[in-house]
């Protein structure tokens, strides 16, 4: 009872302050839904901005949707969570930079090239994807024996592909690539790319990797023989054997690390960031079939290793 | 017949609802189950269906057509599947089985169509292959919707291609046959059954009609001694119990009734013997009577006749006088008597011929005349020359009556015999007329009763007998004639009698118009007297012999015969009747004609009023006298008979 008369009270205290002292919000976090990765992505950088002494009247939440109604807004930084709220911050003249988080590569460059801006310090981003070292590093971790690592390319990766290259060179693995176009069937490119492949990198492009074309991937792969590592763990689920992936809050609390940054005066990164944290997930039931012992927890703890090591 | 109809439509009443439910119940479970099969078949085909295009799947994904050929094989290795063909997202066949019955690919889009090919019993079914859903929840493809714009939306559901599979109904119609056959078979024999048991109960309904409607006919038939049988389970038991009942009741009282008509019947009939007895009775006592009464009086008769011939003083003669009166009286109620006895015993035979009825006016007349003058009337005959056909002696006994009472009743004055012509010309009507007292309105049907006279309570003998309009009406009644009778107090009577005439052909010929007076006097006559009574015999010879006949006198026929033997032939014989030793007259008269070589002529006299008697003299052609033979009649007779006597001797001469 008194909690919820509590609970009241503050509701009646914030809308009052909320509306006058709306312009007053320093950091304006914009969601492009309120599904709960986005609403744990907000909560977690609230969370960890309150933790660092800011306070939540300095936060203003709003929906993608909301921003178009929400008046004139002067802070000193938006945050966009989703590629939705990104475009629309992307399409609105404000002056406060934009950091936009929880997004995958293509879908910020997508933004970028439709708004036609450029990242800067005015309009960064905080991938949702994971860099492909550290991704060929799990590999390396989980699968020593991988040599051969097969790859789809779709019309979104594409632009990936030379980086790869050089990075799995680097590490003295060998590529297997097959390109899916636009429209073209998935199999022959898929048959292509897992023909001598020791495992299957799934690098997010919805063209080739999406909910209708995960269970024949993996059942192909399965049938080959050839593990899937993917990048999300609704992947892992559906069967694959590793995701390298990383949380809404772990978004969230670098997104607030940044987002403390530039409220204490820096400057937001030119180039978009990786996700300095991330998780691995592992299903069990593929590495028990592959013969395979993996540990998440491990896993990620030693990449992290690695990583910290020069 | 009826009983026929009754069970047609007991049968009818108990199958006619027993087959509608049958055939409605079968319908309805036949349409159920034809439903439900269907559904079964829809059902399965659709699953198969299903299942081939979830197999499918992979092997669309991955082109692996030979996979795809596996399946559709498979496939149509499945009860009742016609063909299989699957096809990619392009349209284009990858295997197929089994032979399609569709030309061109039917409509292919996301829908599971299903088409029924009527002409060949197949339904063909479209099964979209689509590929497997996994939800990921994943940030990385929900960019792409919202960033990328429609146009790069990723399809909800991949559509990896086609199930085309056709599946007969052959088996499924077959089955249906089956069950069709099945129901109308179970159907027929619940009828059948129904039928049977409807016939048997029926009859235990109809047998008890049928028995009661026999019992009903037979005992309609007059036979009312027959009987239900009751049986304890008989379902109309009581109306046959009530059969019984009324057919006992019935039959009790028919036999009630027999027995009280046989009682009736039998007291009837023990009155009517009784009545004959008594009538018997009485008819013999009066023949008895008027025989026995008949010798002495006949005697008496002649004796007073005989008597009278003597030479008497005035007192004597008056008394001898009054003798003859009492006498006459006598004998007259005697014949009387004898005619109503006969008349009533039926014995007098009606002898009809053709007969002047002038004669019997004659004879009439001179009966009677004598009656008339000494009462100082005038008895008129009125001429005639009319014959009649009709028995003379009958006709003579009712004239002489009915002028004997008009002569009687009639103090002053005339009576009148009369005949008239009828109107018809085939009859005459006789009438008798008197001036005399007449009768009262209120004695004129009582007059005609034996002994019935008006105003003689004291039966004054000279007043009759109140006999002689009994005869004339028992007479008239046996001739046939209508007598009428016309009276008035004072003014005198007349009685009328209606007489048919003779045929006209009959030879009208009158044996003797004048009668010839030549031979009056029968003294000097021989007769021969066969009498075996002899007081009778002494009165007879005594008469004769007073009239100066020759008499000779037998007892018996062999006295007779050698009296003839022993003298000459008798010119008249008179013969009694009934003779002793049981010989009769009419033997003894034969025996003498024969002995005597010629027909001499003979009487039979009697006591006897017996039929036989006279009818036996009428055969042998002689007179009969009836005792008492009055000495006139007598006299009469001889005379007659000499006549013939003398006819004879003069044709001899």
């Amino acid at each position: 009872m008194l909690v919820s008369l509590r609970l009241l009270l503050l509701t009646f205290w914030l809308g009052c302050l909320a509306a006058p002292t709306g312009q007053a919000a320093t950091v304006v976090i914009v969601s492009s839904e309120l599904s709960p990765a986005y609403a744990q992505a907000a909560e977690s950088l609230e969370r960890e901005l309150e933790r660092t002494g800011w306070s939540r009247h300095d936060m203003l939440q709003l929906t993608a949707a909301e921003l178009a109604g929400a008046g004139v807004l002067t802070p000193k930084l938006f945050v966009a969570l989703g590629a939705q709220a990104a475009n629309a911050l992307a399409l609105a003249p404000l002056k406060a930079p934009v950091l936009c988080a929880l997004l995958p590569r293509s879908s910020f460059e997508r933004v970028l090239r439709s708004s036609g801006r450029k990242a800067s310090s005015q309009f960064s981003a905080l991938y949702l994807d994971q860099p492909l070292s550290r991704q060929l590093g799990l590999i390396q971790l989980a699968l020593p024996e991988a040599r051969r690592i097969g790859v789809l390319w779709g019309p979104d990766s594409q632009a990936q592909a030379p980086t790869l290259r050089t990075l799995a060179q680097a590490r003295g693995l060998t590529l297997l690539e097959a390109n899916v176009e636009q429209g073209e069937l998935l199999f022959p490119g898929l048959k292509a790319a897992l023909e001598g492949a020791d495992v299957l990198l799934a690098l997010a492009d919805p063209q080739v990797f999406n909910s209708s074309s995960i269970q024949n991937i993996l059942l192909t792969s399965f049938r080959a023989g050839v593990p899937l590592v993917a990048f999300s763990p609704a992947y892992v689920r559906a069967g694959a054997l590793l995701a390298l992936h990383v949380t809404p809050e772990q978004i969230g609390q670098q997104a607030a690390t940044i987002v403390g940054g530039v409220l204490q005066g820096k400057a937001l990164s030119v180039t978009p960031l990786y996700s300095q944290d991330f998780s691995v997930a592992v299903n069990e039931h593929v590495a028990r079939s592959l013969g395979l012992r993996l540990d998440a927890v491990a896993l990620r703890t030693l990449l992290r290793q690695r990583e910290a090591a020069p | 017949m009826k009983l026929g109809g009754i069970r047609h439509r007991m049968l009818l009443a108990a199958v006619l609802p027993v087959a509608l439910i049958a055939v409605l119940l079968a319908a309805v479970f036949l349409f159920t189950r034809f439903d439900d099969i269907n559904a079964a078949h829809r059902q399965r085909a659709r699953s198969l269906a299903r299942q081939l295009a979830t197999a499918c799947e992979y092997g669309l994904f991955s082109g692996n057509v030979s996979q795809l050929r596996t399946l559709a094989g498979g496939a149509l290795r499945e009860a009742d599947v016609r063909s299989v063909a699957i096809v990619n997202a392009q349209g284009q066949v990858l295997a197929h089985a089994g032979k399609p019955s569709y030309q061109t690919q039917p409509l292919l889009d996301r829908q599971e169509r299903e088409h029924f090919e009527p002409n060949a019993d197949l339904d063909l079914l479209l099964q979209p292959i689509a590929a497997t859903q996994v939800p990921l929840d994943d940030l990385f493809e929900a960019q792409v919707s919202t960033v990328g714009g429609a146009a790069q939306t990723a399809p909800a559901q991949l559509l990896l291609g086609h199930v085309l599979i056709e599946f007969s109904r052959e088996s499924l119609n077959q089955r249906a046959r089956q069950m069709l056959l099945t129901g109308i078979a179970i159907t027929l024999g619940g009828l059948l059954f129904g039928a049977l048991l409807a016939a048997r109960l029926g009859r235990g309904v109809i047998r008890p009609i049928a028995r009661v409607s026999q019992l009903i006919e037979r005992i309609g038939a007059g036979e009312l001694s027959a009987r239900a049988e009751v049986l304890p389970d008989d379902p109309l038991r009581e109306v046959q119990q009530g059969l019984n009942v009324m057919a006992q009741r019935l039959e009790s009282g028919r036999d009630e009734l027999e027995q009280r008509i046989a009682t009736a019947t039998q007291a009837l009939r023990e009155k009517k013997e009784e009545a004959e007895t008594a009538t018997l009775a009485k008819s013999r006592f009066l023949a008895a009577a008027s025989h026995d009464l008949r010798q002495p009086m006949h005697a008496l008769g002649m004796f007073v006749a005989r008597l009278a011939q003597l030479p008497h003083d005035a007192p004597t003669t008056h008394l001898i006088g009054n003798l003859e009166a009492s006498v006459q009286a006598l004998q007259d109620l005697l014949d009387g008597l004898l005619d109503v006895s006969r008349l009533e015993a039926q014995a007098v035979q009606v002898q009809l011929r053709p007969f002047a009825l002038a004669d019997l006016f004659e004879q009439l007349r001179a009966s009677l005349s004598l009656t008339a003058q000494q009462k100082g009337l005038r008895l008129r005959v009125r001429p005639t020359q009319v014959w009649v056909l009709s028995d003379s002696a009958l006709l003579h006994r009712i004239l002489l009556n009915l002028l004997s009472n008009a002569l009687r009743y009639t103090p002053a004055g005339s009576v009148l015999l009369a005949c008239r012509s009828g109107a018809d010309g085939q009859h005459v009507r006789i009438e008798v007329w008197d001036s005399g007292i007449g009768i009262a309105p209120e004695h004129q049907s009582a007059v005609f009763k034996e002994f019935y006279q008006i105003g003689n309570s004291e039966r004054d003998r000279n007043k009759g007998q109140g006999l002689g309009l009994s005869i004339v009406e028992r007479s008239a009644q046996l001739l046939g004639y209508p007598l009428q009778m016309r009276s008035s107090l004072g003014h005198g009577t007349r009685f009328s009698l209606r007489v048919p005439l003779a045929p006209p052909g009959v030879a009208l010929e009158r044996r003797s118009p004048l009668r010839p007076r030549t031979f009056e006097d029968i003294a000097g006559l021989r007769v021969l007297v066969i009498e075996d009574d002899q007081l009778v015999r002494e009165a007879l010879v005594s008469l004769l012999t007073s009239w100066r006949v020759e008499v000779a006198v037998a007892d018996g026929m062999a006295m007779a015969l050698a009296l003839l033997k022993s003298a000459a032939a008798p010119d008249v014989i008179m013969a009694d009747y009934r003779l002793r030793d049981g010989e009769n007259g009419i033997e003894v008269i034969h025996q003498l004609r024969a002995l005597a070589g010629q027909p001499i002529p003979a009487c039979l006299i009697s006591g006897d009023t017996d039929a036989t008697l006279m009818q036996a003299a009428a055969v042998a052609s002689l007179t009969l006298l009836q005792k008492p033979v009055r000495p006139a009649k007598l006299r009469s007779l001889l005379r007659r008979l000499s006549r013939a006597v003398q006819a004879d001797g003069g044709d001899g001469a």
